[in-house]
């Protein structure tokens, strides 16, 4: 079985990635799953500066989600190309870094920096962080994401992808802005915005006040827009949003999307990413298949 | 390694499912739930923790963080069980309580650092809530009543342990004949007097050091609410008694990987520059034991 994927001008061993934000550095699974069998992996954000993050409580648990304002905390990108990239660029496959900023400039810098880089195999741009002020404007407004993005490529050598948020009205138009911009592909989706509350208390629970919330209660959200955007888009898609079994993986490369990250399964099943990759061959074949490639978008009109 | 990386990765966990093979309620709202996880039992140490969950259920969905409370060996003397004590509050550790014998959990672990296990006279473990979990190990490889682990660590390393204990009232402690079997010297304190001490632990840990005998050394290991746990901390620096803190963060994932279990940690002075003095750590991989002196009380 083939289960190579092409997303643009990023190629990769096979479609099963991991979402920035829910695997660490890596080096924190590295003891957990065999990470070189991973698709492709994502570190947790980096910004320009360090960032330390929003006051706990950082998560709460929600029925079949959680909801996080973590703050992209991270020690900043000179500490990152320092620290963690030495040891990503070692473990045998594809590193997709994230990067976030609050305006046009912060992303070209930030990414032609990243992509300079020896190791690194594609940018992806967090376009849509709930959890930071500014962070979620360029994916919003489909003129706005489709500059960024385009002066992104204009700078960095390696592929892009735009990671976009649901919480907009028509999620097809910011994705058509993204492939005007030159994306190689689109990441759907970010988490939604979200609210838990304490009512004995009055108070929030979240520290930051609202949030985002992932896990499988969202991923019928995540479906109904690779769905739209793939039916509208010419674009590849990254399917990400409450994958955690091999039947999410196969409805979201059925309903469009050409690659998949798990996202908050990592934190409570750690072991999950690397049996998908083992129970995906058979999974393919009960639709025929010979690559992934075959079923990406073969959703049929009810 | 670079200081921007953790200490205590969880490079030796293991992801098991297991079954629960024994459950009973040993106090107010409080259970004792065994489970089997021979790969954790034979490789854990005291202050370690485990993540579980009910197996095949997305809801509730995110692990719990567990103390570890006893390794059990076999007929063979290898460890195989795990026992776990929890109160039962929240969704998880109400489905927990209502799960009959055979239930499948998952579990992953052990995680995090453990208890320091340097040498010293007398070790004073003081406890609050639940706090208590951490201890019954901690006391019995202090006292050389049983080892853990791969036999790196020290077995013995102290001739005297005490445990102060504290809870609002008497049907609230947990396990207090365990500890009494396992030797410990034992104080209660029950905040209305229903048994033992009416007043607060720290209170006694504060008359315990101000009576040291000279040359004697003493480590302090506290876990509870953190409250108490800045009160003993500041008792300890005080006296200038070593003691660490087994912090309570809530988690989401118990491996370091996201960034949900932070705690206000004091930096080195090499990483100080451009920053005021802290950083928010992650108590999973850079705990959850900490020397008390690091963190950032508020």
């Amino acid at each position: 079985m083939n289960l190579s994927v092409t997303l643009g001008r990023l190629e990769l061993k096979n479609p099963i990635m991991v979402a920035s934000g829910t695997f660490g550095y890596a080096r924190e699974m590295q003891g957990i799953v065999d990470v070189s069998r991973i698709g492709g992996v994502l570190p947790k954000t980096i910004t320009a500066e360090p960032r330390v993050g929003n006051a706990p409580w950082r998560t709460v648990e929600v029925s079949a989600g959680l909801l996080n304002a973590i703050g992209l905390d991270n020690d900043g990108v000179d500490a990152f190309l320092e620290s963690h990239l030495p040891y990503l660029r070692e473990i045998g496959t594809s590193i997709v870094v994230s990067v976030a900023g609050r305006t046009q400039d912060d992303f070209v810098s930030l990414a032609s920096k990243v992509g300079q880089q020896d190791g690194v195999a594609a940018i992806e741009l967090n376009l849509s962080c709930p959890n930071v002020s500014g962070g979620v404007d360029f994916g919003t407004n489909a003129d706005s994401c489709r500059d960024v993005v385009a002066a992104v490529r204009a700078a960095c050598p390696v592929p892009i992808l735009a990671k976009l948020t649901p919480n907009v009205t028509s999620i097809a138009d910011i994705a058509q802005g993204a492939a005007d911009g030159g994306a190689d592909a689109v990441c759907l989706i970010n988490t939604v915005l979200a609210m838990a509350i304490d009512w004995r208390k009055q108070k929030p629970m979240l520290g930051n006040g609202m949030g985002g919330m992932s896990g499988p209660a969202i991923k019928p959200i995540a479906l109904r827009c690779v769905h739209q955007v793939a039916s509208a888009v010419s674009i590849p898609i990254i399917g990400i949003g409450g994958i955690e079994n091999i039947d999410d993986v196969m409805q979201f490369l059925v309903a469009g999307a050409s690659a998949v990250q798990i996202g908050t399964a990592n934190y409570y099943d750690p072991t999950l990413s690397t049996r998908l990759i083992d129970q995906l061959p058979a999974a393919l074949a009960e639709l025929n298949a010979s690559s992934v490639a075959d079923v990406v978008g073969t959703l049929k009109r009810s | 390694m670079s200081k921007l990386h953790a200490d205590f990765y969880a490079d030796a966990m293991t992801q098991v499912e297991a079954v629960i093979t024994e459950q009973q309620l040993i106090a107010e709202e409080t259970y004792r739930v065994r489970v089997s996880a021979a790969s954790i039992a034979s490789t854990a140490v005291p202050g370690q923790f485990v993540m579980i969950r009910l197996a095949s259920r997305n809801s509730p969905l995110i692990g719990r963080a567990l103390a570890i409370y006893d390794v059990i060996d076999d007929s063979d003397g290898k460890p195989r069980w795990i026992d776990l004590v929890y109160i039962r509050k929240g969704t998880l550790t109400q489905a927990l309580a209502a799960s009959p014998l055979g239930t499948q959990v998952t579990l992953w672990g052990p995680l995090g650092n453990g208890f320091s296990d340097r040498p010293c006279d007398r070790l004073i473990m003081v406890a609050g809530g639940i706090g208590q979990t951490p201890m019954l190990l901690l006391g019995r490889e202090a006292l050389g009543n049983q080892t853990f682990g791969d036999g790196s660590r020290q077995n013995g390393w102290a001739s005297q342990v005490e445990l102060i204990y504290g809870a609002r009232r008497e049907s609230l402690l947990a396990g207090v004949d365990d500890f009494r079997n396992a030797g410990f010297g034992l104080t209660l304190c029950t905040d209305d007097g229903s048994v033992g001490e009416q007043r607060l632990a720290p209170d006694v840990l504060a008359e315990r050091l101000s009576k040291l005998t000279s040359g004697e050394t003493v480590r302090v290991a506290t876990c509870g609410p953190e409250i108490m746990m800045q009160k003993v901390a500041e008792i300890c620096a005080t006296a200038g008694v070593d003691c660490q803190v087994s912090m309570e963060t809530p988690m989401a994932c118990g491996i370091g990987i996201c960034f949900s279990c932070v705690a206000p940690i004091k930096m080195d002075a090499a990483e100080q520059d451009g920053s005021e003095g802290w950083d928010y750590k992650r108590t999973c991989v850079e705990g959850p034991i900490f020397d008390a002196d690091k963190i950032c009380w508020h």
